[in-house]
């Protein structure tokens, strides 16, 4: 399987995770991760978008162009099929390897 | 252009949507850090914080979008480099197809560019000709004095016509300019020389026509060379005076840095030649001419014959002898043929076997990579299945032709450059121009885009091909059009490097005949020392035979030395030509007047014994002789035969001169090759050089034949130069390399079509071996069916064989055909070997079929291999 292909680390799997929610853009993204990991998350704003826009050369997310609420253009990222199929992957990936790096942190 | 602008329209748009996004980003934050109660400014540059430098980001976004096409190139350039890696035999003989293809093809051209298609260093090169008297005399048309006063009056289908005086490479003048004297090389030409070229000195003027009258104070036009080594490039060169041949001459100017004599001589200085119109008219006239001239616009060659022909035939009778009239001809050429007529057949052929090596290479990367289809298709088919897009393959596919075309290529330069420079090393003297040769990028650019194209067409075709499900199963039968083309492929290259390999074989024939060549005098141990005295130093005649008194006593006492003589010239070529014609025999009625021409030297009494040419008949000179003033003569056995028959010679006296004075002729000389090595020997006679006699001219040889190592000898034979003149420059050579140099050219030729045909015949094995590998492979479960029946491994074999064995005979005939064809354009280049010489046509078709036939074992080896149980099981 192609390198790029594989999601790349945590960053990936946050913005997945985030967008299964519903569409989002950005800054939206970011509000949601800091808020939901009670600010102990914080994103480098600036390396959100290389990895948005690698999810997108890579089919995972969409992005299109919408009018948000306060009158104002903002780009908005939706999950596709494929990504939602990878998210679900990554989740598990994650789950098992976060438990294994605690169980070997608490033998310790 | 438009759809450059395009992209790069697009490019911009799509950058500032990515700026836009970053923006907004940014402004959302901004109002989140206001509706949490900061200021304006302060929310700003909060956000920036939070952000962390948009630049930054925008340049990671930038990376992104580039990386997916770079790395699925770079994943495209490792996949082909691991296909080559699973099958290097393959790779190996494609890309050293291609190389060898572009590399010789390219040297090649590249050497025969500048000789036959290249223009002349003159503005409108195609209006000059070269015109004159054509006779056995030269290689060269010439002209007399008395006849080109005329025809320079009275021409009209010229715009200009212009004249030189011929000089003999080895003739020099001396110049001083205040340092040191220096020995130089000067052309003598008429006033409007380089005008009628079209060319204007690159520093000063040209000469006037007041340079040009008898009498006139001498200028002279330096070559830019001469400028720099002579006068460090110094502008205040021009009005300086100097000594040119102890007469005051003045510098006027500055050839051009790229001038080029019109007959490629090597040119120091160019000095108006003065010719005097006030001479009378002389039918004995020695002042000859070259005369070049450019025609008016719109005037061909054969008009300007026409119109020069009346000129001629008056010239013809008042200035060239009755007896020599039926052996001269006018020629009106142009300056690319003069200069090229001894090469031109030469260039022309070697042209031909590039295309034909150039053609085997395509044929070659063509049938290679057609092989492969047969591997691909299955594997293609199964990638399509699993989903990978169809501009996905076409792209790998094309990635994988086009680093096979450019790694080939890229050796074919080198290879290229390093046959460039082992041509001009290897190149025989007086192959015009070859100094200049350099790798030709239009011919580069030429065969790398051939070969290049052939890979990428021949390697697409699988790619673009419909898919069939029975690909997949490796089963699919190969489009019988594709078979035939390659069969056809297969015949053409047998056809094409059986015609190379008979070239080659005639050449290399050629050679061994001119090898073996008996010269009519022995080169072992044979040293030769010539040297041409100073015109100033040695004006008076007394001077002269002073010199050669003295020189002959000191060089004949060298101990060691040997045998030893002084002559005039020596052969295989270099001497004094006079017309048979001039010959007369006391009480007999004039000889013949058609004649030709009759060599003649001057010789010390001991040349024939030094030299080894056997006398026949009578005896050598003898050392008392040289006093008496009887001045005895020696006839060649051929002249021998023409002048007396059968009857003897001995004792005869000949009129050699025109004050009517006899001398008895004493001895018969055997033949020997004076007029080069190829050519039959002219007849000759001997003269005896005599004591204090002045009739030597300024120029000499010394022959040593002696056992001691010539370097040894050539520091004695300097010392004793030295003693006598001490600034007398002196070339010493073994008679070998003298001889060796006339045997250059056809070497050369030789070794470079050798070398065309061996790589034509590998390409044809290659070829064959491919064709064959594949054929085998796409019938394995055929044979294992076959094999399964009872068929026994021989057969197979046999089959196998027997197939190849048809193509190749095919291709033999073809090429049969083809060989006697251009041997018989290549006969003027073959010395004593029949065009149609049988052995030269045989062995060739032999050591082909021979190559062929091996090339085919491997793939019969392999078929009879074929175990039928794995064959059928993989079905």
């Amino acid at each position: 399987m192609r390198r790029g292909d594989q999601l790349q680390g945590s960053l990936d799997l946050l913005i997945l995770k985030t967008l299964e929610r519903g569409p989002n853009h950005g800054f939206g993204i970011t509000l949601h991760v800091e808020t939901v990991s009670e600010g102990l998350l914080r994103l480098e704003e600036g390396s959100l978008y290389p990895a948005l826009h690698r999810l997108e050369k890579n089919r995972l997310v969409e992005g299109e162009w919408r009018q948000t609420d306060k009158a104002r253009r903002a780009r908005v990222y939706t999950l596709t099929r494929e990504g939602r199929r990878r998210l679900a992957e990554a989740e598990n990936n994650w789950t098992a390897v976060s438990r294994g790096v605690r169980k070997v942190l608490r033998f310790a | 252009m438009n759809s450059w602008f395009d992209r790069l329209r697009r490019r911009n748009r799509r950058e500032s949507e990515w700026r836009e996004e970053l923006d907004s980003h940014q402004a959302m934050r901004e109002e989140w850090h206001r509706a949490r109660g900061a200021e304006a400014g302060e929310a700003r540059s909060l956000a920036r914080k939070d952000f962390g430098g948009s630049l930054h980001a925008l340049e990671e976004l930038r990376a992104v979008h580039i990386t997916q096409w770079w790395e699925s190139l770079v994943q495209d350039c490792r996949y082909a480099l691991r296909g080559f890696r699973r099958s290097p035999a393959f790779w190996a003989v494609a890309g050293a197809t291609i190389a060898i293809g572009i590399g010789a093809s390219t040297a090649v051209f590249s050497v025969v560019d500048p000789l036959l298609f290249r223009s002349l260093p003159y503005p409108k090169d195609g209006q000059l000709v070269s015109v004159g008297y054509f006779g056995p005399v030269d290689n060269n048309e010439f002209n007399v004095v008395s006849s080109y006063l005329d025809w320079r009056r009275l021409q009209t289908p010229f715009q200009s016509i212009t004249s030189m005086e011929p000089q003999p490479s080895s003739s020099a003048c001396d110049f001083d300019s205040g340092d040191v004297p220096r020995r130089v090389l000067c052309q003598f030409v008429e006033a409007n020389f380089l005008r009628t070229f079209g060319l204007a000195p690159a520093l000063g003027r040209d000469f006037t026509p007041d340079d040009d009258r008898p009498g006139a104070p001498v200028v002279v036009l330096i070559s830019h060379a001469l400028w720099g080594t002579a006068f460090g490039n110094a502008a205040d060169v021009l009005g300086r005076a100097m000594v040119l041949d102890e007469r005051p001459a003045r510098i006027i100017g500055v050839l051009p840095r790229d001038f080029e004599m019109p007959q490629l001589g090597p040119a120091d200085l160019l000095v108006p030649e003065q010719l005097n119109s006030a001479r009378p008219r002389s039918q004995n006239s020695s002042a000859f001419l070259r005369t070049f001239a450019r025609l008016r616009d719109g005037v061909s060659i054969r008009q300007a014959y026409q119109a020069m022909l009346p000129l001629y035939e008056d010239g013809l009778r008042k200035d060239v002898p009755a007896e020599l009239r039926p052996e001269v001809r006018l020629v009106v050429r142009s300056l690319r043929d003069r200069q090229i007529h001894e090469v031109k057949a030469a260039s022309w052929m070697l042209l031909g076997a590039v295309l034909a090596l150039l053609l085997l290479a395509c044929a070659n990367v063509a049938n290679l990579l057609l092989a492969r289809v047969a591997a691909r298709r299955r594997e293609l088919a199964m990638r399509l299945a699993i989903g990978a897009g169809r501009g996905r393959l076409i792209r790998q596919m094309l990635t994988e032709s086009l680093l096979l075309g450019l790694s080939g290529g890229a050796a074919g330069c080198g290879l290229g450059w390093m046959l460039v420079r082992l041509f001009v090393r290897l190149s025989p003297e007086g192959m015009a121009r070859i100094e200049q040769a350099r790798v030709d990028l239009r011919v580069l650019a030429f065969a790398v885009a051939a070969t290049v194209a052939a890979a990428i067409l021949f390697g697409l075709a699988p790619a673009l091909e419909q898919p069939r499900a029975e690909a997949l199963a490796g089963r699919g039968a190969i489009g019988s059009s594709r078979l035939f083309l390659r069969r056809f492929l297969i015949v053409a290259q047998v056809a094409i490097s059986l015609v190379l390999l008979t070239g080659a074989s005639l050449f290399v024939r050629s050679l061994w005949k001119l090898e073996d060549q008996p010269l009519g005098f022995r080169t072992q141990n044979l040293v030769t020392a010539s040297f041409t005295l100073r015109r100033q130093q040695y004006r008076a005649a007394a001077a002269q035979s002073a010199f050669f008194d003295q020189v002959e006593a000191r060089l004949g006492s060298i101990p060691g030395g040997g045998l030893f003589a002084l002559t005039d010239s020596i052969p295989p070529r270099g001497f004094m030509g006079r017309p048979y014609s001039n010959i007369g025999i006391v009480g007999r009625p004039p000889v013949a007047a058609n004649g030709g021409m009759v060599a003649f030297r001057w010789v010390s009494p001991g040349y024939f014994q030094a030299m080894g040419i056997p006398i026949l008949a009578g005896r050598a000179f003898l050392e008392r002789e040289r006093a008496s003033g009887a001045g005895p003569v020696i006839l060649s056995a051929s002249l021998a035969r023409r002048l007396f028959g059968n009857q003897s010679p001995l004792g005869q006296q000949l009129v050699l001169d025109g004050d009517g004075r006899a001398f008895p002729v004493v001895g018969v000389a055997a033949d020997s090759k004076n007029a080069g090595v190829a050519e039959p020997p002219e007849p000759e006679y001997y003269r005896l050089r005599m004591a204090h006699s002045d009739r030597l001219g300024r120029g000499g040889v010394a022959v040593f034949r002696t056992a001691l190592d010539p370097a040894l000898l050539s520091r004695w034979i300097r010392r004793e130069f030295a003693a006598v003149d001490s600034t007398l420059p002196v070339d010493i050579q073994t008679m070998e390399q003298r001889v060796d140099r006339f045997r250059e050219r056809p070497r050369f030729l030789a070794a470079v079509v050798a070398g065309f045909a061996s790589a034509g015949l590998l390409l044809a094995a290659v070829g064959l071996y491919g064709l064959l590998a594949f054929l085998v492979a796409q019938r394995t479960r055929e044979i294992g069916v076959r094999m399964a029946l009872g068929a026994r491994p021989a057969d197979v074999a046999l089959r196998v064989l027997g197939q190849a064995g048809v193509w190749i005979v095919i291709g033999v005939a073809v090429g049969v055909a083809g060989s006697l064809a251009f041997s018989g354009a290549i006969r003027g280049l073959l010395f004593e070997v029949s065009p149609w010489d049988v052995v030269s046509l045989v062995v060739p078709a032999l050591l082909l079929s021979g190559a062929g036939m091996m090339a085919s074992w491997l793939p019969s080896r392999r078929a009879a291999s074929v175990d039928p149980a794995v064959a059928l099981r993989s079905e």
